[in-house]
């Protein structure tokens, strides 16, 4: 019943957009999957840089520093839009015009951003923190600040109106966010077979908490523009450092759960077996909906001033995160493939490994996590070592899945030799990355010592595999594109 | 060292995991005929998973929590008797820390701030290896204690970005043997 309503909105809206839904997803994937490359040559340069295999000078390091970050937590997030957009479009009527204009938003953005950094010296991390945009020591004007944070406001805008839009979509087929979340089915209120499907759910949670986090985000980004230009105008700087980090935790994290829409609608095609919406998966996504909303205050652990029960939650809270993301989406995509008879290319391999990426990524993120830990671990480069696990090896494994999948290209034997590429050079990348923190090697530092160097040395030479393997992905994909586009099917 | 426990236990769970989907994997070109009976006993297995999880979580939760860093918490009240205060204060690009002779044995309280952005005060062992922190934020005082038991040169770094100049951003704390 609301799939025949679905094809009928679809096809209306259609009628209005300038561009078929079919072409909007493809001009993400093209875009995403180039910025993502670049974004990763700026990854690669720092990593050089670090192991003094390359000189840059410390100014545009940190210029890159803040590039890397700023964009790719947003491609990530734009990457992250196509695939939910892409899948979630089969169970709600969605809008094909604001999808189309959350990416021209986006590109205008990134114009913004780019332009702070590389002309304007921008160097304030990609987290902008109070007050760092305004105390540049001369290196960057006030109005590249403006322009980064700007920038920022213009995606967040775009992205604000997706999410609405899909929000509108699943209120229309489900009445409400509760449902479209599937908060009966967790409780048992209602039958498990009339849940919605994955897809909805995680779209629905996805509207939630990235609706709040970009709100929070649009409003601590005008209170540091305002900071900018009237000086005398202050912000408490512990508050500010709350708002950052819960709408950086909210947006990154969603990137992930978008993603994972690919997991869920891919690895079956591959296995023949559907992947069953039970009461515990019902009940893991709600309770993931409260604790990516809640979990934030373990990103100021070190702050000894935040009252203790909030760290002492932030704490509690990162140890049940993992629960979810261990006992149901791992041990879903374990039991879906589990003697399945699958017959593996690298569309199903990438997906798997995303899945494994996000789960091992927890391990290391739930030790930084715990307050002793992070004493002696926080703002190590033990942090980018967890958190590219579980984004490098995790969400962007099951976009290029998503990628591979859409452009069929995952079936030929260099795209198996890309698989092994980015797999293996991940996890040397990852490994470098944790094992330089568990010797105290900071993040964020444009010069090392001496006896960092060999971590920074391993570490390159697995960036420059992953790169090598996501290379031939995403051109794979560009060589197919004109084919891709032509065919009619709309799947 | 808790470092390398942390590490040596991240490490194990990591490849024990990672293992898990690599049998898996392997595995699953065989196609079971009957999947039925070996879901159900796979989500049995949860059951116990989960129960174990839970066990673990409460055990570490319960065992870490009460070494808390924060002076307003009763473990480090209890440390030490006597303290001696450091003022430290960040701005960019460097550290005032008053005193920054101390003597081994000593259970320095550093009081922590910034006159400008974020920074963090990170004590990095002769080993240069961290032994504590505290983030210094401007219009905040954060309280840090740290028992000094071996002499020797003590570095201080910077662990939050804070411009251009961020690794420059340091300062050396000599402890002296009793
Ligand atoms: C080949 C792939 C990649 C390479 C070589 C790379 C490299 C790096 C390096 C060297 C750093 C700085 C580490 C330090 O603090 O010393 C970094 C930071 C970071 N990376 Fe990546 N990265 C890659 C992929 C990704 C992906 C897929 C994401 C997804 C969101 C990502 C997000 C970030 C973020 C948010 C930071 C923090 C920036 C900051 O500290 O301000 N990276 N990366
Ligand atoms: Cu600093």
């Amino acid at each position: 019943m609301t799939i025949q309503a679905n094809e009928v909105t679809i096809r209306s809206d259609e009628g209005r957009s300038l561009i078929s839904a079919r072409a909007a997803v493809l001009a993400y994937l093209a875009v995403c999957g180039l910025v993502l490359l670049l974004m990763m040559l700026l990854g690669l340069t720092m990593r050089l840089a670090q192991a003094q295999w390359i000189t840059v000078q410390p100014d545009f390091f940190y210029v890159v520093m803040t590039m890397h970050g700023a964009g790719m937590v947003g491609i990530t997030g734009l990457a992250g839009a196509a695939v939910m957009w892409h899948f979630v479009r089969r169970y709600v009527p969605v809008s094909t015009a604001v999808f189309v204009t959350n990416l021209v938003f986006f590109l205008i953005g990134a114009a913004f951003i780019l332009g702070a950094g590389f002309l304007g010296g921008f160097a304030g991390g990609w987290t902008f923190l109070f007050p760092l945009p305004a105390h540049s020591g001369a290196l960057w004007s006030v109005n590249a600040a403006a322009s980064y944070m700007i920038g920022l406001l213009i995606i967040g805008t775009g992205f604000l109106l997706l999410h609405l839009d899909v929000a509108r979509g699943i209120l229309s087929v489900y009445g409400g966010l509760a449902s479209g979340l599937g908060v009966k089915q967790a409780f048992g209120l209602a039958p498990e077979k009339n849940g919605p499907p994955p897809a909805v759910t995680a779209s629905t949670m996805v509207s939630i908490v990235n609706i709040l986090g970009i709100l929070v985000g649009a409003a601590v980004l005008v209170i540091s523009l305002v900071n900018l230009y009237v000086p005398s105008f202050t912000f408490n700087a512990l508050l500010a450092k709350n708002l950052i980090y819960f709408f950086g935790h909210v947006f990154i994290n969603a990137t992930i759960y978008m993603a994972v829409i690919a997991v869920y609608e891919i690895l079956p095609v591959f296995t023949h077996r559907a992947w069953k919406a039970n009461r515990a998966f019902y009940f893991a996504w709600v309770l993931s909906t409260l604790m990516v909303l809640t979990v934030y205050p373990h990103h100021l652990l070190m702050d000894f001033a935040m009252p203790t029960w909030a760290l002492v939650a932030g704490q509690v809270i990162s140890w049940l995160s993992g629960l979810p993301v261990l006992l149901v989406t791992a041990f879903g995509a374990l039991t879906n493939v589990y003697r399945s008879g699958i017959k593996w290319n690298a569309t199903a391999g990438l997906a798997f490994l995303g899945v494994a990426g996000w789960a091992i990524g927890v391990i290391p993120a739930i030790a930084d996590g715990t307050i002793e830990i992070n004493s002696v671990m926080h703002n190590t480069q033990w942090v980018p070592g967890h958190f590219h696990t579980y984004l490098l090896l995790g969400m962007v494994a099951m976009f290029l899945s998503f990628v591979t999948y859409i452009g069929t290209t995952g079936s030929s034997a260099l795209a198996s030799v890309a698989f092994w590429l980015y797999t293996i050079g991940g996890s040397v990348f990852v490994l470098a990355f944790l094992s330089g923190g568990a010797v105290s090697v900071p993040r964020r530092y444009a010069v090392h010592l001496p006896e960092w160097l060999p971590y920074d040395r391993v570490g390159s030479v697995g960036a420059a595999l992953v790169i090598a393997g996501a290379l031939i992905f995403v051109l794979g994909f560009l060589a197919k594109l004109p084919s891709v586009s032509a065919s009619e099917s709309d799947a | 060292m808790i470092q390398e426990l942390v590490w040596a236990t991240s490490l194990t769970l990591m490849a024990v995991l990672a293992l898990v989907f690599i049998w898996v994997a392997f595995k699953a070109r065989i196609e079971l005929p009957d999947y039925g009976p070996a879901i159900a006993s796979a989500y049995q297995k949860r059951t116990w998973l989960f129960g174990l999880a839970m066990v673990i979580l409460i055990w570490a939760n319960y065992r870490t929590l009460s070494h808390l860093p924060y002076v307003s918490s009763s473990a480090a009240q209890g440390s030490a008797a006597t303290v001696q205060p450091v003022e430290v204060v960040g701005n960019q690009w460097s550290w005032t820390i008053t005193p920054s002779n101390l003597k081994a044995g000593q259970t320095a309280e550093f009081h922590v701030t910034s006159t400008d952005v974020n920074h963090g005060f990170a004590v990095y062992d002769p080993d240069m290896r961290i032994v504590a922190q505290t983030q210094a934020m401007p219009g905040y005082i954060n309280k840090l204690r740290y028992t000094f038991t071996k002499p020797g040169t003590y570095r201080v770094l910077c662990l939050e970005y804070c411009g251009v100049a961020h690794h420059q951003m340091a300062a050396d704390i000599t402890v002296a043997a009793r």
